[in-house]
């Protein structure tokens, strides 16, 4: 197998060829996809916070309840993005990473779509606007990559040489606008102040991991 | 068969030992950081120790769980900052495997510190975790320098980086771009630097307010272990090997940098998020630019 990716990921354990999808196991996706697996499992189990918010113009404070109706929902909506996190570590396609990205944009919405609360509505719209937005770039990338190598599998990408800079950047926009990361975390960064931690926090660590997996790819690919 | 689980023993032994002397370490120079910072404000300071006796005061304290906290995630998160910094420990220092991996370590940082904050249930919390998220932007610089230091070392292992700096030199010089931008990173991983908006004393501890007694201890922990991890990893990337081969050099290496970032926080004013934002941005486009410049030329 390829060196490189020996080299930036550390070790490569193997593959597991599932049809024309391929799941490969280096140092770092492993690492990845436990990670993810176990907070998954943490936020399945965590009850979610009680949240205290400051009252403008009155006295004392307001607790903020999950109800057990929008828990329910948003539970299961981040139990499919931490699924969809944990193997978007672990495969070695770039239109499979493309689609657990979307699916992971979509999961992030409905996280917080059963909040009622206007402004954390409004910045998931705007969020979800920017996803479907990036979802051109990331997907064109990879249709730009296939016409242009006849393959979208890491792996075979890793082996040679095709030059392909401008493609990974595009890729990188589409990730970046899918993540909602700088600059246009403003947005998802209003979705973090509703209450339910543990849901809200998967929609962060979603995020993260992406990114710097999104790194590994760019690097692998050249 | 007892050879073996002698060894095993010898083994664990050494890895606790080293996380001990790691936790040690950090928790000195964190002692020294507030000792500099307090002589240049013209106060005498605490003792160096100082935050090695917080540490071992806060362990023995009672705990209270708020009522208002979702748990199991609010003790699982001081938890994992120990999971995830001896984790970055062994594998990084020790190992010295991938700088990818340590840089997703470090990035599991930022979901421990917002979630710390959320899982508390507290304003103050929640305002340092959703700080916490804002400032994500210093780890974006971080990405383009491991991908400026790939396309010099064509290896992101960093027994292959610390090998190729002991035929070329030290990359500081050839790479100063993201040398300067893990700098920043750590001037902002500092207590009290210019970009420690997540504890900023105006939402009293930030992420850190509600928990207290052993898990406050849990998370000092962390945070010595921490910095002699991203000490130990800039010296070790981008000095190498005239320094980090030798432990008693390593060791100096670290108090130097310690009191330059020290200097720094001390006559750096704390920025407004807004502000600290920004400014990192500007240090991200400097470091994609020269990523894809060095991209563009090879």
């Amino acid at each position: 197998m390829s060196l490189n990716i020996d080299s930036i990921a550390g070790v490569f354990y193997g593959y597991i060829p599932f049809g024309d999808i391929v799941f490969y196991f280096t140092e770092f996706s492993l690492i990845g996809f436990i990670i993810a697996l176990f907070f998954t499992l943490v936020v399945y189990l965590t009850k979610p916070e009680k949240q205290l918010e400051f009252q403008i113009g009155d006295f004392g404070d307001k607790l903020n309840y999950v109800s057990l109706e929008e828990l329910k929902i948003r539970r299961l909506m981040a139990i499919v993005c931490g699924i969809c996190t944990a193997f978007a570590m672990l495969t070695g396609d770039l239109f499979d990473y493309a689609l657990f990205l979307a699916v992971i944009g979509i999961a992030n919405m409905g996280i917080v779509s059963a909040v009622k609360k206007e402004g954390v509505l409004s910045a998931a719209f705007y969020y979800g606007i920017i996803a479907m937005i990036s979802t051109l770039p990331l997907f064109g990338a990879s249709a730009l990559i296939l016409a242009k190598t006849g393959t979208l599998s890491i792996l075979e990408l890793a082996k040679n040489s095709h030059d392909l800079l401008f493609q990974k950047i595009i890729y990188a926009v589409g990730m970046v606008g899918e993540t909602g990361i700088a600059p246009f975390y403003a947005a998802k960064a209003e979705m973090f102040r509703a209450p339910g931690a543990p849901y809200i926090l998967m929609i962060h660590l979603s995020s993260l991991l992406i990114i710097v997996r999104t790194v590994e790819i760019m690097l692998n690919v050249h | 068969m007892d050879i073996i689980i002698l060894n095993n023993i010898y083994h664990v032994i050494d890895a606790i030992s080293y996380g001990l002397y790691a936790f040690l370490v950090g928790g000195l120079l964190l002692g020294f950081h507030r000792k500099i910072i307090a002589r240049i404000q013209g106060r005498p300071g605490p003792p160096i120790i100082q935050y090695l006796i917080h540490t071992f005061k806060y362990y023995l304290k009672e705990i209270s769980i708020p009522i208002t906290a979702g748990n199991p995630l609010y003790i699982f998160m001081a938890l994992m900052g120990i999971m995830v910094w001896l984790t970055a420990l062994y594998l990084g220092v020790v190992f010295k495997t991938s700088l990818l991996i340590l840089i997703g370590l470090y990035v599991l940082q930022k979901i421990v510190e917002h979630g710390c904050g959320l899982s508390s249930g507290s304003p103050y919390g929640k305002l340092g975790g959703v700080r916490s998220v804002f400032s994500a932007a210093a780890e974006v610089p971080l990405f383009a320098a491991v991908g400026i230091i790939y396309i010099l070392t064509q290896s992101l292992i960093i027994k292959d980086i610390i090998s190729y700096q002991l035929l070329n030199g030290p990359i500081i010089f050839k790479l100063p771009f993201a040398a300067f931008a893990f700098f920043i990173l750590l001037i902002s991983k500092a207590p009290n630097s210019p970009f420690g908006i997540v504890k900023d004393k105006s939402i009293v501890s930030g992420y850190i307010t509600e928990h207290f007694g052993i898990l406050e201890s849990l998370i000092l922990i962390s945070d010595a272990i921490a910095w002699f991890v991203l000490l130990w990893l800039f010296i070790a990337v981008f000095i190498g090997p005239i320094v980090i081969l030798n432990p008693l050099l390593t060791l100096i290496g670290m108090v130097i940098l310690t009191f330059i970032i020290s200097i720094i926080c001390a006559l750096t004013p704390l920025l407004t998020p807004n502000h600290s934002v920004m400014l990192q941005i500007l240090i991200t486009a400097l470091v994609i630019i020269d990523l894809l410049h060095k991209s563009a030329t090879i």
